[in-house]
């Protein structure tokens, strides 16, 4: 054991919030506390799908200790997202997923807030929901989201080509098709999302919290608000965990929105329930795989059909099913290759990044069928790999040329002997 | 209600309302702030704290149900440079990386140590299952409790 | 009956945001007086432990030490946007931009230095175990902090202030060819399981895990992130599932919506393979992501290699298990 305070690059050097970690001393957003600060709750929809046909919030306002009630009318800028800006902070008409947040809710203290939520009033048109990404991409099913995405709930399609996959199956002398599911998953992480954000004594919006792009949030809060770069603030506390689940907007504008609002300190914390609604998810996908290999066990051409469901919104679907597609094949190269890959908004809840990014999901799917086609072949899921795995020079099926750091066949060479001959069978 | 309880070897006495929790006390009222909620369902142990040498998630217990009784927050460990063994293992072994699970886990381990200095691998991870960690996979944190037993019985 | 099976998982994993967007990381430097240094970046230190990289990579340029360097970071105020802490783009891309920030703050540093020295060039100048050191002559050498704190009084300043943007280009939409990820890194693990025949529970008792990041700029670090994929990866393959009705989650609370615990995570052995990656700092690549891929692969192999069942939809939950076992369509 070599762990050093000091040392440099190859060193086992501790991280220096390791100390502050184990004493209790690091500040995590939730720690942090501002005099005066109020307490801000959101109204989020039950419904998946719905209109809001009206508000009541008389009750909310006169309730004890409440500050301020907020709706979409006063958010200059309604709306947010890392590629679209197709989330509103708060919803205007049109619920899309259950979680949509609809009405804000300030309160001198926690359970002040919450009472005063519970007296919020809204009245919603259930509307009949998209649930299943098959049925929402299908050219009959209402869009989601026309004005922005257009007239159809396929919100990213990428086909990845390459050679001739007719010459390729007459080359295969053994097929294995089969269809795989990965389901949706939360990141998890530990620390439940919450902000504080303030005015401080320059009269910029100062906003605390755990979040994995300052800058970002900071582009968003500010163009929701309606201010300058440099009227807002974002500085990051501990962060308790991200896997992706931090990168979209959570509490941030609401927080700062009510900030402003009220120029008083605001504070937000969601409970691990609200948590669960206020951030992204990991994509289902569908994965209709097709793979076909020589008796000599070299692969000659794999079809694939994938389909991500993006939930109610767009965040980074687009580049997550791209990545699904790009990596669709394995670390192994296949002549022929078709992919077809595509994002489906839902009424579900919005997916996003999630530790892997849509590399995850393809790799159920291409390692299951190698096992399958090991058995095929008569061959060990080991030889298998090695027969067709990466090296400098392959080329992808995106036609990239790997030109450097390749180390694929060092890797299985490390793992060989732990794979051993136990079989249950 | 008034209640009365030892926090950290300090008495205190405190005015609560009857559904507040220990852990609310503790990070709101005596800004003890390294006890976190991580589920509020005492689910996750983040809010482990230690009540009578023995751990309890304080997101479940009452404030009432502390009165009269003492309590040990990770504050009420080491120091900087007089670290609990616990605490040095967790940093000597890189048990730490988010932190957000570490105070919970340094009291579940320092309980742990306290009735039984000597704990085996199984029991060390029975002892350490009531608290969830999303980032290490637990391998390090195993390490330390291991090395912490270790420095312990010497 | 409780049977045993081992199987193999092989990941890649493409870094960086990828596809022609302009992946930009940036960092600001400042060396004081006495030779410890500040670096400013954007990049947010989520528990991966990129404000420890940075600073090693740091201390490795100015021969100090990782703890003479202070990280700030993820301040809008105060710090350079670096991009988001996703990607496993860090280590190689923030990385790249420190070693470039840094290197930056200290040419007017070993020009100063050369002088001192009586060395006719600054490329003869070199920065190691607290010293400016004539290169290949080691006994010519002066404590950095006495020269850096001489060149300040001469009016000197070493500040930095750069940017790295990873290469890729935008694949063809109708065709998906291009060059859309660099570098790319690669993982292979073994998974020894053991299956309940009678309850259909899955237990993960070791997995070996091999990955190629490039060079390990901090093993301790990097066997974290094996560990902490590996345990995603065990509750991606048989615990976790967002439960939906209607659009409603059915499950949004730690005691349904189960994650692993020390009790359903295996035990765990790390190889780290250093393929160095000649663009990366020090031939690193990235390993944060790739880490968690493979085990999810090995997992479902090793229980198709304990009971001849292969299971198509995750989780791979007892239930599923067992109907696997009674079906007719045993694999």
């Amino acid at each position: 054991m070599n762990d050093v305070i000091g040392g440099t690059v190859g060193g086992r050097v501790l991280r220096e919030d390791a100390w502050g970690k184990v004493l209790g001393q690091a500040a995590f957003p939730a720690d942090v506390r501002r005099e005066g600060q109020i307490y801000a709750v959101a109204v989020r929809s039950p419904h998946a799908h719905a209109r809001i046909r009206g508000l009541r919030l008389d009750e909310a306002r006169k309730a004890e200790g409440v500050v301020a009630v907020l709706t979409s009318a006063d958010v200059p800028h309604n709306g947010h997202g890392v590629l679209y800006r197709d989330q509103p902070v708060l919803v205007a008409d049109h619920v899309r997923m259950a979680g949509d947040p609809v009405v804000l809710v300030g309160a001198e203290t926690p359970a002040q807030a919450r009472a005063a939520a519970g007296r919020v009033e809204v009245d919603y048109e259930v509307l009949p929901g998209l649930f299943d990404p098959e049925e929402a991409m299908k050219e009959e099913a209402p869009a989601l989201h026309p004005e922005i995405h257009g007239g159809s709930n396929i919100v990213y399609h990428l086909p990845v080509y390459k050679g001739d996959t007719a010459k390729g199956w007459a080359e295969a002398e053994v097929t294995v098709e089969r269809d795989y599911q990965t389901q949706m998953l939360d990141h998890a992480f530990l620390q439940p999302e919450a902000v504080l954000a303030y005015v401080d004594e320059r009269g910029h919006l100062v906003v605390e919290v755990a979040t994995q792009y300052a800058h970002y949030d900071r582009g968003e809060i500010a163009h929701a608000l309606g201010l300058k770069f440099n009227q807002v603030r974002v500085r990051t506390r501990s962060v308790g965990g991200a896997f992706g689940g931090r990168e979209d907007i959570s509490l941030q504008i609401m927080a700062a929105l009510m900030a402003w609002h009220t120029q008083r300190p605001v504070k937000m914390e969601n409970t691990r329930e609200e948590s669960f609604y206020s951030h992204s998810k990991r994509h289902p996908m569908r994965m209709h795989y097709k793979t076909g290999a020589t008796r000599a066990g070299k692969l000659t051409v794999m079809e694939a059909r994938i389909v991500g469901d993006a939930g109610a919104y767009a965040s980074w679907s687009p580049n997550i099913l791209r990545k699904a597609a790009i990596h669709a094949t394995g670390p192994y190269e296949i002549p022929h290759v078709r992919v077809d890959a595509y994002a489906v908004l839902t009424n579900n809840p919005y997916t996003g990044a999630m530790r892997g990014f849509g590399a995850a999901q393809p790799v159920l799917a291409y390692e299951s069928q190698m096992d399958l086609l090991a058995r095929e072949l008569g061959l060990s899921p080991w030889e298998v790999r090695l027969r067709n795995i990466y090296r400098a020079g392959s080329e992808t099926a995106t036609g990239q040329v790997l030109s450097g750091s390749v180390g694929m066949e060092e890797c299985l060479k490390a793992v060989k002997s732990y794979l051993g001959e136990v079989s249950g069978r | 209600m008034k209640i009365e309880l030892k926090v950290n070897g300090v008495d205190r006495r405190l005015e609560v309302e009857p559904e507040e929790r220990l852990l609310d006390i503790l990070r709101e009222r005596l800004h003890l702030t390294g006890t976190k909620e991580g589920c509020g369902e005492g689910e996750c142990g983040a809010c482990t704290v230690i009540m009578d040498g023995k751990t309890v998630n304080s997101c479940m217990v009452l404030a009432g149900q502390a009165d009269g009784h003492a309590v040990t927050t990770i504050e009420g460990l080491g120091k900087r440079g007089s670290l609990h063994p616990v605490q040095k293992a967790f940093l000597e072994e890189g048990a730490v990386q988010c932190g957000f699970c570490t105070p919970g886990m340094v009291l579940s381990a320092k309980a742990l140590l306290d009735r039984n200095p000597h704990p085996g691998k199984e029991e060390i991870a029975v002892a350490m299952s009531g608290n969830l960690c999303r980032c290490t996979g637990y391998d390090r944190i195993l390490k330390a409790v291991e090395r912490a037993a270790g420095e312990v019985e010497q | 009956m409780k049977k045993r099976g081992r199987g193999l998982g092989c990941a890649w994993y493409g870094t960086g945001y990828g596809n022609g967007f302009p992946d930009v990381s940036s960092a600001f430097v400042e060396i004081h007086d006495d030779g410890s240094v500040s670096v400013l970046t954007g990049a947010i230190d989520v528990g991966q432990g990129s404000s420890t990289i940075f600073a090693q990579i740091a201390a490795e340029e100015l021969g100090i030490d990782a703890d003479e360097v202070t990280v700030i970071s993820g301040d809008t105020d105060t710090t350079p946007d670096s991009g988001t802490s996703a990607a496993t783009r860090h280590t190689y891309n923030t990385g790249n931009a420190v070693i470039k920030a840094v290197t930056q703050a200290k040419a007017g540093l070993l020009a100063y230095a050369a002088r001192a020295l009586h060395c006719t060039s600054a490329d003869g100048i070199e920065l190691k175990d607290h010293r400016v050191r004539v290169k290949g002559e080691p006994a010519r050498s002066l404590p950095l902090a006495e020269v850096v704190s001489q060149a300040r009084l001469d009016g000197e300043r070493f500040l930095g202030s750069e940017s790295y943007t990873a290469r890729t280009t935008r694949v063809n939409p109708e065709t998906g060819q291009g060059s859309p990820y660099w570098p790319y890194a690669f993982g292979c693990q073994v998974a020894e399981v053991e299956v309940d025949t009678e309850t259909g529970n899955v237990r993960v008792l070791k997995v070996v895990a091999a990955h190629d990041l490039g060079k390990a700029i901090n093993p301790l670090q990097a066997e974290g992130q094996i560990a902490g994929g590996i345990a995603q990866g065990v509750g991606f393959a048989l615990l976790e599932e967002v439960q939906l009705s209607e659009g409603q989650i059915k499950n949004p609370s730690l005691s349904q919506y189960l994650i692993p615990t020390v009790l359903d995570t295996p035990e765990i052995h790390a190889i780290l393979v250093e393929e160095p990656e000649e663009t990366g700092p020090y031939g690193a690549k990235g390993l944060g992501e790739p880490a968690m891929l493979p085990t999810i692969a090995a997992i479902v192999n090793a229980i198709d290699d304990a009971v001849g069942v292969r299971i198509t939809s995750l989780p791979a939950t007892p239930e599923k298990i067992l109907a696997a076992l009674a079906g007719p369509s045993k694999t």
